[in-house]
């Protein structure tokens, strides 16, 4: 069972989070482990078993970007957001620079706050592509569209997703330098 | 249903509560009080006394009266050693990954001289209750980690109690306040105690308790503020003050503390050093405010992981002793800018709260449901010393991660894996918890094996491991090494060398506990029968069932426990697959019901 079934679900990444915390309760009040102190063993283990499922499934599924990397490997893709994609190779070059400066202490504050806009605009450009990509991964779904359709989207998925996670490394090593 | 009771089992103080007619109430002891401090005297001819009578003999037999003991749980002498100058006890050397105090030459670990404060709650409880006890929720800073909620557990099985639950404290304590009355909200739940403090922020919607995030500091509390009056008073009297005078330097200073929370000036009188001072509240304000300071760290990242904002909590709960003290009040209403409730005694909310749970637990209370989480990230250590987290801190639990494994050398049939509690990127700087060894590897060439290794944090906090490798299906056997704590094995023994039971007492306790479970088990086995889904099963699992059942019920009839528990094991195996089954359909038609009534209600 996929999390998205867990939760009844098509496997499409516009969710309603309201209608997901209402269904994360409902399979709370069944399955939780609280009530099921008289049962027999097997049954205790299995409750515990579908309440770790049913909360792993909502933790994934309520944060978006969790939710496009699960949805990836069910498809077998990996998303990696270590290594620098092709498309980034030169700003990022830049930028790492300056991210050196800020460690090393020798940037002004006029120059980190400069920085941090810049990052921040990138990331939200790929925030946005990211969602548009996940609009049409929902329209494909919906038609039933074929399987090379879906594969094609998956990895533009795949790629932004590679694309804004380097980015969100970034920002959060600006945070901590 | 036999009872089940509700245990506080605090650094300072311990008390047992329990629900009757739907409401908690704090059972006390035959002195009248309900706090039992979490003291215990032992004398040399082997008695041992415990709460207030053993309270009295702090002072002139400090060697042999332990409290605080709390804060050694789960721990090894490298973590306590800053403490240990002020403490009095003798600290055996055998004390590396579990701390083992020596008192008369006997060595006692932390949860073995806890479970002297557990049976004292639980013959306080018999007494009242007019019944035996054997089956108890006990409560844990929401801080603690792996090994200190083992501890505790540990400490339970010592004292002839299941514990059903580990309950953390600052939940506990939001559900005796009764908040449900309110349908939706924010919570934070301050509990600052004798030797631990905790900030948890829930959600809550129609009954269910959310836990959004929670962080403390395990080593912080009621104790820090005495120990800080102790070093003023030693620093004060100079070299005139030996150690031997700490116990009575001690008491003198908590009773100003105390004092300090309703006056303005308080002394401190020490005839036999002799000291003696005066304090005024505004002194002692500016002493302990670096310590209330340490508190406000973890309620800020408690707020920051929960995504919330100070002024977006509705309710401020004040839980712990501690909170009594008018500039920890004054700090926790200005960090959230409203007036926290203080309305029930901090002593006794969360003993109230884990009665609750116990409730909910028999079956009393369904309306109310309480979702925890994991204070702290676990991990494993990968190559080059370097933490990878698999269960963020702050999951919800029950909560489970799978890793897949191989092997690095040809025919290698060992796999070692290391796992790690903590927030911090290396090894070094996390809790180690225990190591496992997966064996038995079928042999293949390097890389080849592919063992799925599953990770489960059970709803009391606590890490179950398993592992079974894909290419065979084989399940790998698995040999856990806790870095600290007691193995299964040597709280078995704690239990027999217990004064409480003799042998014969044990074995026949062992053998009307295996019935028990035998008739439970036995019970839902005709349940699942009975259920729709049997008829999916095949012909062979369906005799293996029956002939499970049939073992259950003779075997039932000997005086072994061990062959009986044998029995109940492979009827629960035989029925494994049912069960399975029976749940997958349920969840099924639950989402169907869900989708019909989502129609029908437009």
């Amino acid at each position: 069972m996929d999390y998205f079934e867990v939760f009844g679900l098509p496997r499409v990444l516009g969710l309603d989070l309201q209608a997901l915390e209402k269904t994360f309760h409902e399979l709370s009040r069944k399955y939780h482990p609280d009530y099921f102190s008289t049962a027999s063993a097997a049954e205790k283990t299995q409750a515990v078993r579908m309440t770790a499922m049913v909360n792993d499934a909502y933790r994934t599924l309520r944060q978006p970007v969790h939710r496009v990397e699960y949805l990836l490997s069910i498809y077998g893709f990996k998303s990696d957001g270590s290594k620098v994609p092709q498309s980034l190779l030169m700003e990022v070059f830049e930028i790492n620079e300056q991210l050196e400066e800020v460690k090393a202490g020798r940037a002004t504050i006029e120059e980190i706050d400069s920085l941090r806009v810049q990052i921040k605009e990138k990331r939200e450009k790929f925030d946005i592509e990211l969602q548009q990509a996940g609009v049409e991964w929902d329209e494909l779904i919906e038609k039933g569209a074929a399987d090379d359709k879906l594969k094609t989207q998956l990895a533009k998925l795949a790629e932004i997703l590679a694309e804004s996670s380097y980015i969100r490394n970034l920002e959060r090593d600006l945070e901590a330098a | 249903m036999p009872k089940i009771v509700g245990i506080d089992l605090g650094t300072t103080n311990s008390l047992v509560a329990i629900v009757e007619d739907g409401t908690p109430r704090v059972i006390p002891g035959p002195d009248g009080s309900t706090l039992v401090p979490s003291v215990i005297y032992f004398d040399e001819a082997g008695q041992v006394l415990i709460g207030n009578p053993a309270k009295e003999k702090m002072v002139e037999n400090s060697k042999n009266t332990v409290f605080s003991i709390k804060r050694f749980m789960g721990k090894g002498i490298g973590d306590v050693r800053e403490d240990l100058p002020l403490l009095p006890f003798e600290v055996s050397p055998e004390s590396e990954h579990i701390i083992r105090l020596k008192i008369f030459g006997r060595d006692y670990t932390p949860p073995e001289l806890s479970a002297f404060v557990l049976r004292e709650l639980k013959r306080n409880a018999e007494a009242v209750l007019g019944e035996t006890i054997t089956n108890a929720v006990i409560t844990v800073p929401a801080y603690f980690n792996d090994a200190q909620r083992q501890a505790t557990k540990d400490a339970g099985r010592i004292a002839g109690l299941d514990v059903l639950r580990i309950v953390n404290e600052p939940t506990a304590a939001s559900l005796a306040y009764g908040l449900d009355k309110r349908k939706q909200g924010t919570i934070a739940v301050y509990d600052f105690g004798g030797g631990t403090f905790d900030i948890s922020i829930l959600k809550l919607s129609e009954g269910i308790f959310e836990v959004l995030s929670t962080s403390g500091d395990t080593h912080l509390g009621g104790d820090d503020i005495d120990e800080t009056l102790i070093r003023l008073v030693l620093k004060d009297a100079g070299a005139g003050a030996a150690s031997a005078s700490i116990p009575a330097i001690r008491k003198a200073v908590n009773k100003v503390k105390e004092d300090l929370s309703t006056t303005e000036i308080a002394e401190i009188d020490l005839p036999s050093l002799p000291y003696k001072r005066s304090l005024t509240r505004s002194e002692f304000n500016s002493l302990i405010d670096p310590i209330i300071e340490r508190t406000l760290k973890p309620c800020r990242q408690a707020l920051q992981d929960a995504g919330l904002k100070p002024n977006e909590i509705d309710e401020v709960v004040m839980v712990g002793g501690s909170t009594r003290i008018p500039l920890v009040r004054q700090r926790v209403q200005e960090l959230f800018g409203r007036v926290p409730h203080t309305e029930l005694n901090p002593d006794e909310v969360v003993a109230l709260g884990a009665a609750v749970q116990a409730d909910i637990l028999a079956g009393g209370k369904r309306d109310m449901l309480l979702l925890d989480v994991t204070p702290l990230s676990l991990g494993i250590e990968t190559m080059g010393g370097v933490m990878s987290k698999i269960i963020p801190r702050n999951s919800t639990i029950p909560a489970s991660a799978t890793e897949m494994f191989t092997t690095f050398i040809d025919g290698q049939t060992n796999v070692k894996i290391h796992v790690l509690q903590g927030e911090r990127e290396l090894v070094k700087d996390c809790r180690s918890l225990a190591q496992f060894d997966l064996k038995d590897i079928p042999a293949m060439v390097a890389g080849m094996a592919r063992i799925e290794v599953k990770f489960l944090i059970d709803a009391d906090g606590i890490l179950s491991v398993s592992a079974q490798e894909q290419r065979t299906g084989k399940y790998q056997s698995i040999e856990v090494k806790p870095t600290y704590g007691l193995t299964d094995e040597q709280v078995e023994q704690m239990i027999l060398e217990s004064f409480e039971y003799a042998e014969a007492d044990i074995e026949a306790r062992l053998v009307i506990e295996a019935r028990n479970e035998a008739e439970t088990v036995l019970n839902a086995t005709m349940k699942g029968i009975s259920d729709d889904e049997y008829a999916n099963l095949s012909e062979d699992e369906k005799a293996e069932i029956a002939a499970a059942a049939k073992n259950v019920r003779e075997t039932m009839k000997s005086n072994n426990h061990q062959a009986i528990r044998e029995a109940i094991e492979r009827l629960s195996n035989s029925t494994m697959h049912l069960a399975e089954l029976i749940m997958n359909s349920a969840i099924s038609r639950a989402l169907k019901d869900k989708r019909v009534r989502e129609i029908e209600n437009g």
